[in-house]
């Protein structure tokens, strides 16, 4: 009996995927990639939901469209968004999706034709098997509960932040107004990270390589455009208990962005071994936390820090050999 | 025995940061480093103010305010007024008119949601213990 139950939900579900997957596709790869430039209109992109960008666009031709997308314009638009893993089809979805965004906003009177598609959904799931309309409400919520399609549910890093929700426009950060006229003239993240290094954590900017590759010059004194740092090459090195790599700490990276004062003598005593570090007081926001954690890389980084490889000791080596 | 207190307190702490992190994922959406401050602003009926450290820091290295111009390390921990910046201190000695823009233009900074808390955003102090959770 659940076994014919579960075939018959199967079959309706079957039934439905042509539609349904389609547009879930095109909006989950808009939420994963599209939405990166397309939700604020980054370098000229057509705004999701925004019809004067669009309609031009529209004009030229739906085929266009997709060949834009799958093949990328000089105006900025990377091929397939920059997501080259995303199928064409999917792809043409996620067009699709943004083109229903302005159809809908823009005919707000006529809801039958964008409806349309919908309802031959509807009519055509009955049209397959009889007892699938039974079986069809029940597969349906359990589908589309919490608004996330089905290929989410088991996706890697299912609670992490989507491409599409990282570094957001000031209006939409959920700490600036928008109701505020200057949030709109502040600038985007998005807008000045273009060129620089990535990294995976934090702003996602790798800010010590934007430096060494010349990427961004940042004044050392507010005033003198010319005035450079001094910079220390000095490794200080930090055994540490267990089995975590030993702490390389360089004075190199710190200096091109600091003065000695800024650590010294305050949150670091300048003499090597004077120094009670420990992850919990980092966590907390002490030691290397006062910048590490805010506005540095945070502690998810651990081998940007935990990078040299333990020297064996001889009383280790000794008990390995004899096991 | 002092050894077994580390233990579960490290053990807290990681469960601290788990849960909040899993609780935080869909709040926390601001840019990374931006800190609210909102010492006097909300009680002065004007938007508390946003620092963005990224904007900053891509054109000016950390001493030029943190040795230069005495910012602390610390999140509403420098008593900033308005006297103060027109007097050409802190946010001031730049935001001038000349250097970068200045004070006429209140709302590029005061351009939070009014009763925004005084931290760090997306701080991992901020998802160990929330504003709302610490004492004032």
């Amino acid at each position: 009996m659940k076994i014919k139950r579960i075939l018959l939900a199967s079959l309706s579900l079957l039934s439905f995927c042509g539609v349904v997957s389609a547009a879930d596709a095109g909006k989950d790869l808009y939420t994963k990639t599209c939405g990166v430039c397309h939700a604020a209109g980054i370098a000229g992109a057509p705004r999701y939901g925004n019809a004067a960008d669009w309609q031009p666009r529209i004009a030229a031709g739906t085929a266009r469209l997709y060949a834009s997308a799958l093949k990328g314009t000089p105006k900025g638009m990377p091929q397939k968004g920059g997501n080259l893993a995303a199928s064409d089809a999917d792809v043409k979805a996620a067009v699709d999706y943004m083109l229903a965004s302005v159809k809908t906003a823009a005919a707000p009177a006529k809801p039958a034709a964008t409806a349309t598609p919908v309802a031959a959904a509807a009519a055509a799931a009955p049209a397959a098997p009889p007892a699938a309309s039974v079986a069809a409400p029940v597969t349906n919520p359990s589908a589309n509960t919490s608004g996330v399609s089905a290929a989410d549910i088991n996706s890697f890093n299912r609670l992490l932040k989507p491409i599409g929700k990282r570094n957001p426009p000031p209006a939409e950060d959920g700490i600036h107004d928008p109701t505020n006229d200057g949030t709109l003239a502040l600038m985007a993240p998005l807008a000045a990270y273009g060129p620089l290094p990535k990294s995976l954590a934090g702003n996602r900017i790798n800010w010590v390589k934007a430096i060494e590759e010349n990427k961004i010059n940042p004044r050392w004194d507010r005033n003198d455009p010319a005035a450079t740092p001094v910079v220390i090459d000095l490794n200080i090195v930090r055994e540490v208990k267990g089995s975590m790599p030993d702490v390389v700490y360089p004075h190199k990276q710190h200096t091109e962005w600091l003065d000695c004062s800024n650590c010294h003598p305050a949150i670091f005593t300048p003499q090597k071994g004077a120094n009670a570090i420990s992850m919990a007081a980092i966590l907390l926001g002490e030691k290397c936390g006062v910048c590490h954690g805010k506005v540095a890389f945070p502690v998810s980084e651990c081998r940007l820090c935990h990078s040299k490889k333990k020297e064996v000791r001889p009383a280790q080596a000794a008990a390995a050999a004899a096991k | 025995m002092f050894r077994k207190c580390l233990w579960q307190r490290v053990l807290l702490v990681l469960l601290a940061v788990a849960a909040t992190l899993a609780m935080d994922i869909d709040d926390a959406r601001a840019e990374y480093g931006d800190i609210v401050i909102n010492n006097y602003s909300d009680a002065a009926g004007m938007r508390p103010a946003i620092f963005p450290h990224w904007f900053h820091r891509v054109r000016f290295r950390c001493k030029v305010c943190h040795a230069d111009l005495g910012f602390k390390f610390k999140a509403g921990g420098n008593e900033i007024n308005m006297v103060k910046i027109i007097d050409g201190q802190y946010c001031g000695a730049c935001h001038n008119g000349e250097l970068a823009w200045s004070v006429e233009n209140c709302n590029l900074c005061h351009s939070a949601k009014p009763g925004t808390q005084t931290q760090v955003h997306e701080s991992t102090v901020q998802k160990l213990a929330p504003a709302t959770l610490q004492k004032k």
